[in-house]
């Protein structure tokens, strides 16, 4: 049992999106879906020419946030959305009603219907496809270039994630909603 | 087995059944319910494709027209529970159609959910077997599963004038339908991330609204059942009294509404300031619930002061077009403020509110269901006497 988790270098990112191409690769995500699975958040530079911000110009990579107190999860009046043995935040399609309720619940916008078994998706750390294999990264982890995310177990205090968070400072997005989520980004 | 023994009923032929005691009312009711059944069509062959909704906006008019059904059907039970659960001998004439009317109502605002839950058929199955206890939508669909039954017992129980038994199943039955309905209150209620929305309101607006709409809709019923003609002495008294008691609804509505926007606007916090601020801007909110479901029949009560009970049948019909918009905007309020305040795209313009209109086939579902209703009233109309009560009990 692992209670899996990501840290993202974020100021690493250069919005290359292999990370997206990969994920639709891995987890057989429909070519042209938009911001399914996972998408990075481009905040714009700020300013005038030539007073411009480069500091504000910052590309967030995100995804399901894998919340420990996952409100989509509370929602679910089928408990097709639940927590599996290693804390990862996942949808059963066969009990998916499509109600939507989870979609309006999840404060980062990270589910979507997918078109081919109408039932609500999202990411679930490669759960299904390298995890299941016996691999230890997720395909975004594994192909980004720049080395942003670092996936693993936080329970483990010899993980390279635990690691990063015991010395790098990094907050989590919406923390005041109670959520707890599992994404980190490092400062 | 002799249905008769069961619900005692008019008998009559099929024909005399379908003939319309009003042709124009029947003609609007079958034009509805064919686009009802035309916008099913175009459901069962394109799924939810047919629908405007999207992942920023995926509630949509049809949650909005299940809402405003399911909360005609709770106002009707509270308005018929005055009479036959409650006593006041006053309202007592009203308890039979009322309690009809939250019957059909329900039924129509279940036809609208059936095609808008992707897949109704699961819900019932792992709504049994793995039931979410914390989730609002399984205590309130559950809640109203129970209280349909419990409203049709206590209809039975009316027809058959066995008023001890209609009193005990018509209390459990508004019990019920009071925690479904705020529980449906509270489906918004719970949406932490939804600052709009979030807290007591919905849950407690939800009840309040159900009983003006009740009250609106039982001028509507008696409006219709004596157009031309003067109201009888017993329905006059129970609607000139209804009338009062909608003033001071509506009174406490404009009151927590008020102050909904006001705590909503102050102090400028982020996110729920700016939607505030956008509502107040939209005509939707103020010629549709506000003008149309509050200021128009709460300023005819007050002119009357509440004794004008055939024009308050107009301004009736003028509230339930405001009740439609209450039910159409806390829906799309809700989901207005973009949860990916980012944009993913280099030449994409930043996230802005949540744009939505319905599609044709939303159109057709959710205003059809109105048709049905309609049939079902008129024909219930026919087979049940939803007049008379026994003198003593």
């Amino acid at each position: 049992m692992a209670r899996y988790g990501m840290a993202l270098d974020y100021k690493n990112c250069i919005n290359c999106k292999a990370c997206e191409v990969a994920c639709k690769e891995e987890n057989g995500v429909l070519l042209g879906a938009d911001k399914h699975r996972i998408w990075v958040g481009v905040k714009e530079i700020e300013g005038e020419y030539p007073l411009l911000s480069i500091a504000s110009n910052t590309f967030y990579p995100s995804q399901c946030q894998h919340c420990d107190n996952a409100p989509c999860e509370e929602v679910c009046p089928t408990h097709a959305t639940h927590y599996d043995e290693n804390g990862v935040v996942r949808v059963d399609p066969d009990k998916c009603i499509l109600c939507s309720y989870c979609m309006n619940a999840c404060p980062y916008d990270a589910r979507y219907v997918d078109d081919r078994t109408m039932t609500v998706d999202k990411c679930n750390f490669c759960s299904d496809t390298r995890l299941a294999r016996g691999e230890t990264t997720t395909a975004c982890q594994a192909t980004c270039p720049t080395k942003v995310r670092i996936f693993g177990d936080l329970d483990d205090p010899n993980s390279e994630i635990s690691q990063v968070l015991r010395e790098r400072e990094h907050f989590s997005l919406k923390p005041h909603l109670g959520t707890k989520p599992k994404l980190f980004y490092l400062m | 087995m002799d249905l008769q023994k069961i619900i005692p009923y008019k008998k009559m032929s099929l024909k005399e059944l379908l003939v319309p005691e009003n042709k124009l009312m029947a003609l609007i009711a079958v034009v509805l319910t064919t686009l009802f059944l035309i916008g099913v069509a175009i459901y069962l062959v394109h799924g939810h494709h047919a629908y405007a909704v999207t992942r920023e906006h995926p509630w949509g008019l049809l949650i909005a027209m299940y809402i405003f059904f399911v909360v005609s059907s709770t106002g009707l039970c509270i308005v018929g529970s005055f009479g036959d659960v409650f006593g006041f001998k006053d309202y007592m004439v009203v308890s039979k159609r009322a309690i009809f009317g939250s019957i059909i109502t329900i039924l129509s605002g279940f036809a609208v959910i059936a095609f808008e839950i992707g897949h109704p058929v699961t819900m019932m199955i792992y709504n049994v077997l793995s039931p979410g206890l914390t989730s609002a939508i399984w205590w309130m669909g559950t809640l109203y599963g129970l209280y349909l039954t419990f409203m049709i017992i206590e209809f039975i129980f009316l027809m058959r004038n066995d008023m001890a038994r209609a009193k005990t199943f018509g209390l459990i039955g508004l019990l019920v339908g009071l925690a479904a309905h705020s529980n449906l209150g509270g489906v918004f209620g719970f949406l932490n991330a939804r600052v709009v929305s979030n807290g007591v309101f919905y849950p407690t607006y939800f009840i309040l609204t159900a009983f003006i709409t009740g009250i609106y809709l039982i001028f509507i019923m008696y409006g219709y059942k004596y157009r031309g003609k003067p109201f009888p002495d017993d329905v006059a008294k129970a609607l000139t009294n209804f009338m009062k008691i909608q003033g001071l609804l509506l009174a406490i509505l404009m009151f927590f509404e008020t102050w909904k926007m006001l705590t909503g606007v102050y102090g400028g916090m982020p996110e729920r300031a700016d939607t505030i601020l956008h509502i107040l801007h939209t005509k939707s909110f103020w010629l549709g619930e506000v003008l149309c479901g509050m200021v128009i029949p709460f300023l005819l009560i007050l002119k009357s002061k509440g004794t004008a009970i055939k024009q308050m049948v107009w301004a009736s019909v003028i509230g339930m077009v405001g009740i439609f918009y209450m039910r159409y905007d806390l829906v799309h309020d809700t989901q207005l403020f973009p949860m990916q305040t980012l944009k993913i795209r280099e030449y994409q313009l930043p996230p802005s509110f949540v744009d939505y209109f319905p599609s044709a086939a939303e159109l057709m579902i959710g205003f059809g269901a109105i048709g049905i209703c309609m049939i079902l009233y008129f024909i219930g109309t026919k087979l049940f006497d939803l007049d008379h009560m026994p003198e003593h009990h």
